[in-house]
């Protein structure tokens, strides 16, 4: 018999930025959604209930007329289903490809994360986080999106002020002011490129709209690129200082990883699982149903936590604990369904087989700084804020 | 219906009644058949519906796109001559008594 939502009115936005899995975890015990007051929203947080929400887009969609990302970035793909979205799901997926970003996109990822580390290597102690992981994450999306004489520092600013605008749910009119300084910036820069790709087509996605057998138009590209920006910054940045993060307090695993370099593509998906950059993301209930043991009603708003998902006891053994030799099954770091990461082949390859690597192999012996201890926040978007490492030289 | 025999890596065989217009990785899931993942659920985003069809009747199935092309190269098992993602296969007439074989994994 299914009942209605529960009330948790006793977490706090500021208890799961700090550390979202205590709750998570009262709230997968709980029930399949649990209205958190603080965050005005119906949480899912269950791996199972999360499958069946993302297999049938009929009774829960990503389509919401009072979508806080379509005021922000206006109404891109994100937003839309069936064929509307998956129309422009296959424009843009000739530069995501995975066999583009090995041959084409690989040698420019390598190529920025050696410069990056050509900077610091010297110096025996750096902040990954501003060192080397945002630049890298912005440079190679700078690249990928085909933007000219955009700053790295710009770009990143841009993507965390549409994150801060889109996870908004407090409504602060600051962060909203920001979003639309940051969405004006963005369109003058499409503005400032377009036109060369027209007649040359290459592997940037802005080339892979134009060139569509589906043209995007040009709302049609704002939106999207905007949707990119926050999805290809964050997530590929958040999630090389998660690897490394696992892998440095975890020096047995550290040590395999380190002997046999296949060994980190695992490290980087059980990093996404462990600390998922993208925890929640939203989806609206379409007629009364009920989904696992609870009843839900027509308009519902649901927030889909696959950051609490993928530490769900039923899936995981020891799913707190970072370990890259677990058994090998399906997270939801990546979302599921037809709105899964078009960027996963980007971020496998970035992330697991460049960015990580590299680190290991060119700062000898590296190790957290016990001075200055790495820190993690948010819940929407979970991951490193700072982590200071320290090596030989 | 469309009768489609799957078969394990262990070997074991099951025959389902798919129903014409669903995709192969529908019909798998719809009869809970083991060994495809589906991830993203037919977007060919993710290749974990890899299979491998019988390779003398890959001609009466749809045509490979470009981007299953590309994105068979990195599924988890080698790609074979037989190798489509079974999520751009839709069940038709000439799927009737056709044999697909899942990979050890996905």
């Amino acid at each position: 018999m299914a009942t209605p939502v529960p009330v948790m009115d006793d977490i706090s936005i500021a208890a799961l930025t700090a550390d979202p899995y205590p709750s998570f975890r009262r709230m997968r015990e709980a029930a399949s959604a649990v209205w958190v007051s603080d965050a005005r929203i119906n949480l899912v947080t269950r791996f199972d209930d999360i499958m069946t929400v993302e297999r049938d887009h009929g009774r829960f969609a990503s389509t919401n007329p009072g979508s806080l990302m379509n005021k922000v970035m206006g109404h891109s793909l994100m937003r839309k289903d069936d064929e509307a979205h998956q129309v422009e799901r296959k424009a843009i997926e000739p530069s995501f490809r995975p066999g583009v970003v090995k041959n084409h996109w690989t040698p420019v990822f390598d190529a920025i994360a050696d410069r990056l580390i050509d900077a610091f290597v010297e110096s025996g102690e750096t902040d990954l986080f501003g060192s080397f992981a945002a630049p890298m994450a912005s440079l190679c999306l700078n690249e990928m999106i085909g933007f000219r004489n955009v700053a790295w520092q710009d770009l990143a600013a841009w993507s965390q002020a549409l994150m801060d605008g889109v996870s908004n749910y407090g409504t602060v009119p600051e962060t909203a002011t920001r979003a639309a300084a940051a969405s004006d910036a963005i369109d003058a820069a499409i503005d400032a490129v377009l036109d060369r790709y027209r007649d040359r087509p290459d592997a940037t996605i802005l080339s892979s709209m134009l060139h569509a057998e589906h043209a995007h138009s040009i709302e049609q590209i704002r939106a999207n690129i905007k949707v990119i920006i926050g999805g290809g910054l964050n997530e590929p940045r958040d999630s090389i200082l998660t690897t490394v993060y696992g892998l440095l307090l975890n020096p047995d695993q550290r040590a395999r990883v380190e002997a046999d370099p296949k060994l980190y593509r695992p490290a980087f998906e059980e990093a996404v699982r462990w600390v998922s950059p993208i925890g929640m993301y939203p989806r609206r209930v379409t007629r009364d149903t009920v989904l696992g043991d609870t009843a839900l009603k027509e308009g519902d708003q649901l927030g889909i936590c696959v950051g609490a998902a993928n530490r769900d006891q039923s899936r995981f053994s020891d799913p707190d604990a970072y370990d890259v030799f677990r058994d090998r099954g399906q997270h939801l770091g990546f979302g599921a369904g037809p709105h899964f990461c078009a960027g996963t082949w980007v971020a496998r390859q970035m992330v697991g087989e460049i960015a990580v690597p590299k680190l290991f192999d060119r700062l000898p012996n590296m190790q957290l700084d016990d001075d200055k201890p790495a820190r993690l926040s948010g819940w929407v978007f979970r991951g490193p804020v700072s982590l200071p490492v320290r090596w030989e030289v | 219906m469309v009768r489609i025999t799957f078969i394990q890596p262990d070997g074991s065989r099951r025959e389902i009644e798919a129903e014409p217009g669903d995709s192969v990785m529908q019909a798998a899931l719809a009869h809970n058949v083991e060994g495809i993942t589906a991830e993203c659920n037919g977007s060919a985003a993710c290749a974990t519906c890899h299979a491998y069809f019988q390779e003398d009747r890959l001609g009466g199935l749809d045509a490979m796109a470009e981007h299953e092309n590309d994105m068979l190269d990195f599924a988890a098992c080698e790609r074979r001559s037989g190798s489509r993602l079974s999520c751009q296969v839709k069940v038709t007439d000439a799927l009737d008594g056709m044999t697909v074989t899942l990979p050890e994994m996905q």
